[in-house]
């Protein structure tokens, strides 16, 4: 779905390029969560993907990236549009218009989607990411997860085949935070919607991704299953990701030799793991 | 923020009318009432007026609105009132003095004028408190042809501007908390002590800027031809509101060419 190869990017006016040598694929259908220090190119990487990079900004590009067999930088601004849907950071500066319905129209009415297949298409994709009961809300009294989930709608109702957000939760309390999360679960699994989430919040990743990408310095550091990643403490300490507690707590189990298997990465698989190891010891 | 005209919803007929049709109806009521001399012709369409804002249930918003209009109009009055020579005397402000003399034509055609303007200025906020502004704007786009970045960009200015006074309220208490001093009755001081308040907010307003416009890009703005969510057609109810509004300016016309 997602193509990268040997991806160089560098802003206009900066010396150092914010993207080096990046190669990623991702398939259609996955879940990939990507994680790292500020500064560590993860937002240029997501407008890398979404094709404003290089459309609207300038700099030095390099390689290709190809994202539902579009190549970013020579589609045209309509059939990315189509194939990616991006949802940013701050839920206040993307909504434009004052009501819920005509956020969700106005991407419908720049491609040029006739009314009647317009009505339905804002209805579908209120319902995906289930706020049908807020169509007619003003848009300016929204909570912070719910701005997050019009903005995901409104771009879903361009039946995207990615989702690409850049940290969508970083403005939202621990509720809304899960609540776009949830959101983007259903996306996935019910609507084979490939979801690239940037995020802070490991704890939020491990819970709801497959796969996990690291990136640090413009450069992606690791890449792969996320418990693979998260077992490897000195990787995630080095590069200053605060790794959650289930994970501090199994690192703590593992050092004691305690426990050698699968990696957990929720309070459930954790507290399964906790109890296997007690066992023989309250049986005696 | 609490705007002073905003939109109040409902579902009234009034509310329910298309926006073309309500902005002919304040061009109506003013053509009417600047045909007619007759004070009780323009007093009937300001109780129309009312009785608009009434069905619509915004007679309760109206009330500051229509205070201040009748404040206005009472001032205007007092000072149109003397000089006014045609007519008998009817009193003077000061009879002992017999100075200040005010006559029967001198008051019919003040009330004349303040009733005017009653009725021409009470219009708008209705007009407003109605109709979503970005109704009135879609229907200027379809219908009069506005093109679609100017309404576009019509639509982000207000919306942003609640924004831009929340942002300027943290800036400004940001920059409080750290002792700076923004209480002054000089307006050339005040003006030096927005300079400091103000660059933090256009760097944060271009900043949100910037984003929006990424966040619009991506939707596909821009990429040729686009369609129309909102329905801007005109109803039976809106044809014959403005058959009856073009009945009255029509009297209105004759009754002027026959006086």
């Amino acid at each position: 779905m997602i193509e990268i190869h040997d991806l160089t990017f560098t802003y206009s006016g900066s010396g150092s390029p914010a993207l080096e040598n990046i190669n990623l694929r991702v398939a259609g259908g996955e879940f990939v969560g990507i994680s790292g220090p500020a500064g560590a190119g993860k937002t240029t990487l997501a407008l890398c993907i979404n094709g404003v990079i290089p459309h609207f900004m300038d700099g030095s590009f390099h390689g290709t990236v190809i994202v539902d067999g579009y190549d970013t930088a020579s589609a045209g601004c309509k059939e990315l549009a189509c194939s990616v849907g991006s949802v940013f950071q701050d839920p206040e500066s993307q909504i434009v218009f004052s009501t819920v319905e005509e956020e969700i129209a106005f991407g419908l009415e720049n491609l040029n989607i006739p009314r009647k297949e317009m009505v339905s298409r804002i209805d579908e994709s209120l319902k995906m990411v289930g706020i049908s009961h807020l169509k007619r809300c003003s848009t300016s009294h929204l909570s912070g997860g719910q701005k997050q989930r019009v903005a995901i709608a409104s771009a879903i109702a361009l039946k995207p085949k990615v989702l690409i957000l850049d940290e969508p939760t970083s403005e939202l309390d621990p509720q809304g935070s899960m609540e776009v999360f949830k959101t983007l679960e259903n996306l996935n699994s019910n609507h084979n919607i490939t979801v690239v989430v940037i995020e802070q919040k490991i704890q939020l990743l491990s819970e709801f991704c497959q796969r996990l990408v690291i990136m640090d310095k413009g450069k992606i550091m690791m890449d792969g299953p996320v418990k693979s990643i998260l077992s490897n403490r000195e990787v995630l300490n080095f590069l200053g990701i605060d790794s959650f507690p289930v994970a501090k707590l199994m690192h703590l189990i593992r050092d004691k030799g305690l426990y050698d298997g699968e990696f957990p990465v929720n309070i459930d698989e954790a507290f399964d793991i906790i109890s296997y190891i007690l066992k023989p010891k309250i049986l005696h | 923020m609490s705007a002073f005209v905003e939109y109040i919803p409902g579902n009234s007929i009034f509310h329910r009318l298309n926006p073309i049709t309500k902005i002919l109806w304040t061009f109506s009521v003013m053509i009417v009432c600047f045909l007619t001399e007759n004070p009780l012709a323009v007093l009937s369409v300001f109780i129309v007026n009312l009785v608009i804002a009434a069905t619509g249930n915004i007679i309760r918003q109206m009330y500051p609105i229509l205070r201040g209009l009748l404040v206005f109009c009472t001032i205007l009055s007092l000072c149109q009132v003397f000089f006014i020579k045609e007519g008998t005397v009817v009193l003077y402000a000061l009879p002992w003095f017999r100075l200040g003399p005010v006559t029967d034509r001198g008051i019919r055609l003040c009330v004349l004028i303040s009733l005017r303007m009653l009725s021409t200025a009470s219009t708008v906020p209705i007009l407003l408190m109605t109709t979503p502004m970005s109704d009135i704007i879609t229907a200027m786009t379809e219908k009069l042809r506005l093109p679609y970045k100017y309404s576009l960009m019509l639509t982000i200015a207000l919306k942003f501007i609640p924004s831009f006074i929340d942002e300027m309220n943290q800036v400004m208490q940001a920059q409080m908390s750290r002792g700076y001093n923004s209480d002054t009755k000089n307006p050339f001081r005040k003006f030096l002590i927005i300079i400091p308040l103000a660059i933090p907010l256009l760097i944060t307003s271009i900043q949100k800027s910037r984003l929006l416009a990424i966040s619009m890009e991506v939707r596909g703005f821009g990429s040729g031809k686009r369609s129309c969510y909102k329905d801007c057609s005109m109803g039976n109810a809106d044809y014959i509101a403005i058959i009856i509004m073009a009945s009255f300016v029509l009297a209105g016309i004759a009754a002027a060419l026959i006086t």
